[in-house]
């Protein structure tokens, strides 16, 4: 009881007051002080440790966004996306510990890319340039898929912060970048450029295919130079005419679907390959064997039978 | 001019020049502290008796600052009890929040663009800047139980009571607008955190009848969280409520001063009020006395709370940037408002009926009232709880001040009081220890994953350095056998928690299937990251076999290990 009631009628003398008071102010001082003194390490640590957050945050947006066309190791696919580990994007460089504990890039071999487009910003600028609002316009007209943009202000799905990070971590490849011999990469500019087919003038009835194509929603995955919106999920139908011929002529080639003949026209394989997408599944796709069950399966039911016939007829236009 | 002039030169003729200097200085000095010369001030700081007549006095009748305090206590009021000082470190406080609240806003920017990058500025870019942020969310939170604990305090003391009722009321005001304040700022570091506390949080205003999507939109600016929501909580924050603090503290404190402070309960007649009648010698003068203790407990606030930032604090949390697709798990409002998330979980209008009445019972209010358990509970008897402590002083008939004479109120102070601990266990996951009211819990297989790779925070799998996990597909079994100590013990970790989820049920009766099995996967991603996934292959609900994955990348730079 006592021991509460000195607590509780406690009253420091006027002696205590003064020192406590002091004491605290030489606590607060030497608080401040050490902050002081420790903060630029410890800024200097925590920038690290963030940088290193960033890339963490970056691979998992990588692996969401980027690695359908650009490879999930950066290997780039063909046709879709170049190599971006490649050295002679990303370039080379190393990690300095620096003595204040910063831990910087050094480089050591710059970016080749860069250099032969006459990019005069950093690889990051550049990257978050394209990777936000894509590259409008083709520099050479060898593969069929523009890059589209990414930021969330020019319809894409990442935040600017995702874009930093993921910036982040493409950079992160120059520490180990594939030699490009390994590499899958887009022609210099100006090379490719050689002259387009004159194109061949469609009959009404291909025409109106062509607003099939556009209309049933085709190109969410599939693309065609030229044509509307260029899908990345689906290969390319650019030259849909010779490479149906070819999977005909090929040893490998059969038709799955019970109650349904092998096609002998490539009008035929086209034809059976958007009634029954699992007809046939081509053994190589950019990222190991195709997967089947992944196109819709009911643009028998969705698309008329007239229609589908203007569609195959325009498709087979595309050599 | 020239007046002035002759008067000084006619002063160091008569008086000599170090005298004239001394004696303007000291006019200064008593300018500046409204009527104490230094000998005065150098007499009060030496504990020296107060001379006749008293200067001390005149500070309080001529200055601003000391008008508003009075200038004598009683004697009874100026120990630590009865009132612990806690209203003046509640002032306190609130000051401490306003000056480093602006060091803050220096460096930040209300926009979904700018503010998370701000915040990882303050923390890597700005001298002092996490250690500045650190004491604003300390002392945020610190002002929370302070401000609480003074009106604990008030309320066992019954100083509530006739004639400070108003008093009462505006503190209440005060706690009110302190837990706004607290709640505002969380939104401002626009990180997952403080995205979904928000969103929750404005929810509740959502299900408000008649008035809630207007409410709802008023805070948000939008249907959904986003720019203006986020320029609105920061102009509240910054703005409105600290301005609507200052307004309150000074009519709060204004009635402090016109009714004294209320002497401890025994030493008044019951139903009388003396805190104003004090009897000369009883009578402690302000000047220095209240004062010096005043400077001494402001001294040892900040310091302690200066100290903790650099020891134990271990410093306010960022989580990922606000991302309004992906909700992490257990999601949790900020921990004063853990009731009231207890509140949301009560499953039927009237608990304690068996189900099938319950059920009944809510079905006849949803058709009649149209009015659902959640709304109830969390949006009707949620403010009414606050409101209640509004009304305490007018609703409570007891004159008496005394502790024996007051045994109802103070046995209904200490159940609410036990209500709101009891609901703030509820309101998190893990839910109410023994009775497991307000458990939620996904999959126990997802718990496994939520346990070592949570969705915000570091968990075991991050806590683990890059350097300790070894490349490789790796069975999780009582006996790991990776090439790591370190490695081995997490792997031990998870297989011991999923055996404890195969032989336990949690709170809603899930068991882990007993084949379960678990299998750690370690990428190389690139030359410093590292991929970590834990997969675990068990029977779901259904009797479907399934496999759960969590994953994340570790860099060897992250630290979070630190």
């Amino acid at each position: 009881m006592s021991i509460v009631k000195k607590i509780i009628t406690f009253r420091p003398s006027f002696t205590v007051r003064i020192l406590a008071g002091i004491i605290s102010m030489l606590v607060m001082l030497s608080v401040c002080t050490y902050v002081a003194i420790s903060d630029q390490t410890a800024l200097n640590r925590r920038d690290t440790n963030f940088r290193a957050r960033a890339i963490e945050a970056g691979a998992k947006v990588y692996a969401d966004q980027c690695a359908r066309c650009h490879g999930v190791n950066g290997e780039g696919v063909e046709g879709l996306g170049p190599t971006l580990a490649a050295e002679s994007f990303v370039g080379r460089r190393t990690l300095r510990e620096e003595t204040d504990g910063r831990v910087t890039y050094q480089q050591v071999v710059p970016s080749k890319r860069l250099q032969e487009i006459g990019w005069v910003g950093t690889l990051e600028s550049y990257i978050i340039a394209v990777t936000e609002a894509g590259i409008p316009i083709r520099t050479s007209n060898v593969w069929d898929v523009n890059h589209p943009p990414f930021l969330d202000r020019h319809g894409g799905p990442l935040r600017p912060d995702q874009i930093r990070d993921v910036t982040a971590f493409i950079v992160n490849w120059s520490l180990n970048p594939l030699s490009d011999d390994q590499a899958v990469l887009p022609p210099a500019p100006g090379e490719g450029q050689g002259p387009r087919p004159t194109p061949v003038p469609l009959t009404e009835a291909q025409e109106r295919g062509k607003q099939v194509y556009l209309q049933a929603g085709c190109t969410a995955c599939h693309a065609i130079r030229g044509v509307g919106n260029q899908g990345a999920v689906g290969p390319s139908l650019s030259r849909i005419y010779t490479v149906a011929q070819e999977r005909i002529a090929s040893d490998d080639y059969k038709n799955n679907v019970k109650g349904q003949p092998p096609a002998t026209t490539p009008e035929e394989y086209i034809r059976q390959s958007i009634l029954y997408p699992n007809a046939y599944i081509a053994p190589k796709c950019p990222q190991g064997p195709c997967p089947a069950n992944v196109m819709p399966q009911n643009y028998g039911e969705t698309i008329s039978k007239e229609d589908l016939e203007k569609l195959v007829d325009y498709l087979t236009t595309l050599r | 001019m020239a007046i002035v002039g002759e008067k000084l030169v006619k002063q160091i003729r008569t008086t000599g020049l170090r005298a004239t200097i001394a004696q303007r200085l000291d006019d200064g000095f008593t300018r500046f502290t409204a009527g104490l010369s230094w000998n005065d001030v150098r007499g009060i700081l030496r504990g020296d008796p107060p001379p006749k007549p008293n200067p001390r006095v005149k500070p309080h009748t001529e200055g601003f600052w000391f008008h508003i305090r009075p200038s004598f206590y009683h004697e009874a009021v100026t120990t630590l009890y009865p009132t612990f000082r806690l209203g003046f470190l509640s002032a306190i406080f609130f000051m401490f929040e306003i000056i480093t609240g602006i060091f803050l806003m220096i460096f930040y920017t209300p926009s979904p663009t700018y503010a998370y990058q701000n915040m990882i500025d303050i923390l890597t870019n700005v001298p002092f800047g996490k250690f500045v942020r650190d004491l604003h969310r300390l002392g945020a939170e610190a002002m929370v139980i302070v401000v609480t604990l003074h009106m604990v305090r008030t309320f066992v003391t019954g100083s509530y009571k006739k004639p400070r009722q108003f008093t009462w009321f505006t503190g209440v005001v005060l706690l009110v607008i302190t837990l706004f304040l607290s709640f505002s700022g969380y939104l401002l570091p626009w990180d997952q955190l403080a995205f979904w506390a928000v969103t929750i949080g404005t929810s509740m205003a959502d299900a408000v009848p008649l008035i809630g999507y207007e409410l709802n939109l008023l805070l948000r600016g939008a249907p959904d969280i986003g720019a203006s929501g986020l320029l609105r909580f920061y102009l509240l924050h910054v703005v409105l409520l600290p301005l609507l603090g200052v307004i309150f503290v000074a009519v709060h404190y204004y009635k402090v001063v016109r009714y004294g402070i209320s002497l401890p309960p025994e030493m008044e007649p019951v139903g009388e009020d003396n805190a104003r009648k004090v009897p000369p010698e009883k009578r402690v003068p302000f000047l220095p006395d209240i004062l010096t203790n005043e400077l001494m407990y402001m001294g040892v606030a900040f310091a302690f709370m200066a100290l903790s930032v650099v020891t134990w604090y271990k410093g306010a949390p960022l989580e990922h940037h606000a991302d309004p697709l992906v909700t992490p798990n257990h999601t949790v409002a900020p921990w004063y408002f853990y009731w009231l998330q207890g509140l949301l979980k009560v499953p039927h209008m009237i608990p304690f009926l068996p189900g099938p009445i319950a059920t009944e019972v809510d079905k006849f209010f949803a058709n009649v009232l149209g009015l659902t358990p959640k709304v109830f509970w969390g949006v009707i008897v949620g403010p009414l709880m606050i409101g209640i402590l509004f009304i305490i002083p007018y609703i409570d008939p007891n004159p008496s001040r005394r502790y024996g004479d007051r045994k109802v109120m103070l046995t209904l102070g200490a159940l609410f009081a036990a209500a709101i601990i009891y609901l703030s266990f509820a309101g998190i996951p893990t839910g109410v220890p023994i009775t497991g009211f307000g458990y939620v819990g996904g999959d126990p297989a997802s718990e496994v994953g939520q346990e070592f790779i949570p969705d915000e925070g570091v968990g075991p799998v991050r806590a683990l350095p890059y350097e300790d996990y070894v490349v490789g597909t790796w069975t999780v079994s009582a006996e790991p056998n990776t090439g790591n100590p370190n490695f081995d013990r997490l792997i031990r970790a998870i297989h011991a928690s999923m055996e404890h989820r195969k032989a336990n049920a949690d709170p809603l009766g899930k068991k882990l299937s007993p084949e379960a099995t678990a299998v750690v996967e370690v990428k190389q991603v690139q030359e410093n990251l590292r991929y970590v996934a834990i997969k675990i292959d068990y029977t779901d609900d259904t009797g479907r076999a399934t496999q759960f994955l969590k994953s994340t990348y570790l860099h060897a730079l992250s630290g979070y290990s630190e």
